[in-house]
């Protein structure tokens, strides 16, 4: 047995583009794996020159799929810069347009893209086999999506690179019929998430021993909590340690003195860390699990319920990379019970939207919990407000060398002495999966991302083939 | 027969794809008609062997990785769709073209406030080399018809799979925004350009006659201006309208004719041109790639 080389390309079933390789020493055992990213659009470059007011605008096509959270990280940091405090009833219909996005992308993760991979046989068709195996349960999971992202259209302008956050609010304010749709849109998919949720959970637990032994990383993790509430749009960063202690509690605009990125050559995506725990011991997670790691209680009842269950049943912190799908279910819940709150609000329908602002210099941060984790803008504008500096950190890019680990880890498992179990491929695809990793996102970049397998050997000559 | 279609996303955001989720139910009862043969966001087939009579391209062409991708797929495609203004014109990825490689790289793999890259790390192994300039698709490949939006309303795509279906030429609107738009105009004439947000907004009244930017007039209809009817100046994702190559030159021209210039109490033209910042960012926002100067060609002083 030579050295060899393993390589999946594309990932699928995940969005952004890259590939994996896998090094297996002269006994046949891996020796080191690595998750390339390809994508980059660099945006942290174009943004400058720009009109500050402009970014919220631009930096929507980072990611098509959160472009909710790019908009209003922008709109946040363009709200600092200009020194203008958002209007509250701005304030409330940028949160809803943000749970909105939430019921979209956490349904699309999860009954589009990884579910599959829990609820039918043919998991390999995605969605396409679960709209022909379980077609109720899939009519549900559409209908569902489909009321986040006609909250996202109803309060943004389009459901797809919203428009309408700027400096100090929103451009337009909600009317009383609008407001009282998606409170209707809202109650009645009520029942369905139960039924929804109750089917995933069955789903996940039929491979309980799968999702318990498959891959476990004890990391730190990261994530904005409100006096140690969750929150998803404002707070404060902590970040606690692998046993679950607080190592750093700090206000968002300091992130610098925290967060490092560090660089490899072989991927676009860089590798963010904890500074005080230094590279590589300072990776974190950030995400779902995270999230639910880091906060202390879920301001919303049934949320709180499925959070205290959670935690009898799997501990605190849980470091199982495969929970990922179970607190993204959970966050279902939140943002669910969250945009009821808000279109409950007594001031969602007001005519206070937006508040107004001068152009002048300065520096703005904004930070918000996107589906995958913690995103920051940090943009400086010159006397004019124009933008000299613009520095981004995207969720999936604080997840890259756990990523890489996990990938190492399952292919240690499933190769051994050069045996390459068939499992190999399906697992290594379950657990990059379960982060819901967005490429495109974290490259500021572009993207899709699919799996492939190519064994080489130690002159880089093709062996062997693997696909699914 | 069911229409064979892959679907496939380069240097991009995936918002296209999801522009194709978002038809929701109705996507549904299309599938009766359509076999997805590859789409590598959507089910696991690693790659596509066999032809097929549609190919759904999205992006750009960032890399060589891209590039590869293009020709290999449009080759086995009968008709192949440039989905999206990534694919279309360039797209705002596009606007890198305003700097040299070297200088994006440097950005944001030495530079950025929270990099910390001693060695000067720029990575160049195990990743497909980057391209210099972004073009639009037709330069890389042969494309039968554009779809242009970022993204194209789930309508359109609606739209363009009946008339694939029913083996029509993929059709767009001929119209503006301006006339898809329901802000009143008053054919009055400006005197100042506005930053977007600042000042109060009147609803109900055209933004560009209010000072604001708005690249309605220059910009293909199709989008039901939904940016305007929440009171956001159009941006122009949609592309020039027919029979225009350059936005922004009908852009230029569309700001002339409401601008009080030569007028008793008007303004100097020069005067106005220097209230317009971000001249490239703002005429040519999605379509710097496919215009007629698509790239910084020296090292010049950049507007």
């Amino acid at each position: 047995m030579k050295h060899r080389t393993i390589t999946i390309d594309p990932v699928t079933r995940v969005e952004g583009r890259g590939k994996i390789t896998i090094w297996l020493d002269g006994r046949g055992d891996v020796k080191d794996a690595h998750f390339s990213v390809f994508d980059l659009r660099m945006f942290e470059k174009f943004l400058e020159g720009r009109p500050v007011e402009e970014a919220p605008q631009i930096v929507t096509r980072i990611c098509g799929i959160c472009p909710v959270s790019h908009h209003l990280a922008s709109a946040k940091a363009c709200d600092m810069l200009f020194d203008v405090e958002p209007a509250e009833t701005g304030s409330l219909i940028r949160e809803l347009m943000h749970m909105g996005q939430y019921i979209h992308n956490h349904s699309l993760h999860f009954f589009f893209l990884a579910g599959p991979d829990f609820l039918v046989k043919g998991r390999e068709q995605g969605l396409l086999a679960l709209i022909r195996e379980k077609p109720e349960l899939a009519e549900k999971a559409i209908q569902l999506r489909k009321v986040g992202q006609e909250i996202v259209e109803k309060t943004g302008g389009r459901a797809i690179h919203p428009v309408t956050a700027l400096p100090g609010g929103v451009t337009k304010k909600m009317s009383k019929k609008e407001v009282d749709e998606i409170a209707a849109d809202l109650s009645s998919v009520e029942k369905d998430l139960r039924e929804l949720v109750n089917a995933c959970k069955e789903g996940l637990l039929d491979k309980k021993e799968l999702m318990l032994e498959l891959d476990s990383q004890r990391s730190y993790y990261s994530a904005l909590l409100n006096n140690g509430d969750f929150d998803l749009y404002n707070g404060k960063i902590r970040i606690i340690k692998p046993d679950g202690q607080i190592a750093e509690e700090f206000n968002p605009n300091n992130y610098q003195t925290q967060i490092g990125e560090h660089v490899e050559p072989w991927t676009y995506l860089k590798f963010p860390f904890y500074k005080k725990a230094e590279w590589p011991d300072g990776a974190y997670r950030v995400g779902p699990l995270a999230r639910l790691n880091v906060a202390e209680r879920i301001p919303t009842p049934e949320a709180n319920r499925e959070f205290t269950e959670f935690k009898d049943e799997f501990g605190k912190p849980v470091h199982n990379t495969l929970l990922y799908n179970w607190a993204r279910l959970i966050e279902l819940y939140y943002a669910l019970e969250r945009a009821k709150e808000i279109v409950e609000h007594e001031k969602t329908a007001a005519n206070d939207v937006r508040h107004s602002f001068k152009i002048k210099k300065g520096e703005g941060i904004g930070v918000i919990e996107a589906p995958r984790g913690t995103l920051i803008h940090h943009y400086v504008a010159n006397d004019e407000g124009i933008i000299e500096r613009a520095n981004l950190i995207a969720a999936t890019t604080q997840n890259n060398m756990h990523i890489n680990q996990s990938v190492r880890d399952v292919a240690k498992r499933r190769i051994k002495s050069g045996r390459i179990d068939e499992r190999v491929l399906n697992d290594i695809e379950v657990v990059v999966r379960a982060y819901d990793p967005c490429l495109s996102c974290s490259t500021h970049m572009s993207g899709q991302t699919n799996l492939e397998v190519e064994i080489l050997n130690e002159h880089g000559e093709h062996l062997k083939a693997l696909t699914n | 027969m069911k229409l064979r279609i892959a679907v496939e996303g380069l240097g991009a955001c995936a918002g296209c794809e999801i522009a194709i989720l978002d038809l929701h139910e109705e996507l549904v009862s299309l599938l009766q008609d359509l076999e997805i043969d590859y789409a590598p966001i959507l089910i696991d087939r690693k790659s596509l062997k066999e032809n097929v009579d549609v190919l759904l391209l999205s992006g750009s062409v960032r890399n060589e990785h891209d590039a590869e991708e293009a020709v290999r797929l449009s080759e086995k495609a009968k008709i192949t769709i440039a989905l999206g203004s990534c694919a279309s014109f360039g797209g705002i990825p596009g606007l890198a073209n305003l700097y040299a490689t070297r200088e994006l790289l440097e950005r944001v793999y030495l530079t950025t406030e929270s990099t910390d890259n001693k060695e000067k790390i720029l990575p160049s192994e195990e990743v497909p080399p980057i391209e210099k300039i972004i073009k639009p698709l037709k330069d890389w490949v042969k494309i039968t018809y554009d779809l242009p939006g970022c993204p194209p309303q789930p309508k359109l795509i609606k739209e363009m799979f009946q008339m694939l279906l029913n083996g029509k030429p993929v059709t767009l609107s001929k119209k503006t925004v301006c006339d898809e738009c329901d802000l009143k105009r008053e054919e009055k004439k400006i005197t100042r350009i506005l930053r977007w947000g600042e000042g109060e907004l009147e609803s109900g009244r055209c933004l560009l006659e209010q000072g604001y930017f708005c690249a309605g007039p220059a910009t293909r209809a199709g989008c039901e201006a939904k940016c305007l009817a929440v009171l956001m100046p159009c941006r122009g994702c949609m592309g020039p309208p027919e029979n225009v190559t350059d936005q922004g030159a009908k852009m230029v021209s569309a700001i002339a004719s409401v601008a009080a210039i030569d007028e008793k109490s008007g303004v100097d033209p020069e005067q106005l041109a220097t209230m317009f910042k971000d001249v490239v960012g703002s005429l040519y926002r999605f379509t710097l790639p496919s215009s007629i100067i698509s790239r910084r060609v020296s090292e010049g002083k950049k507007r």
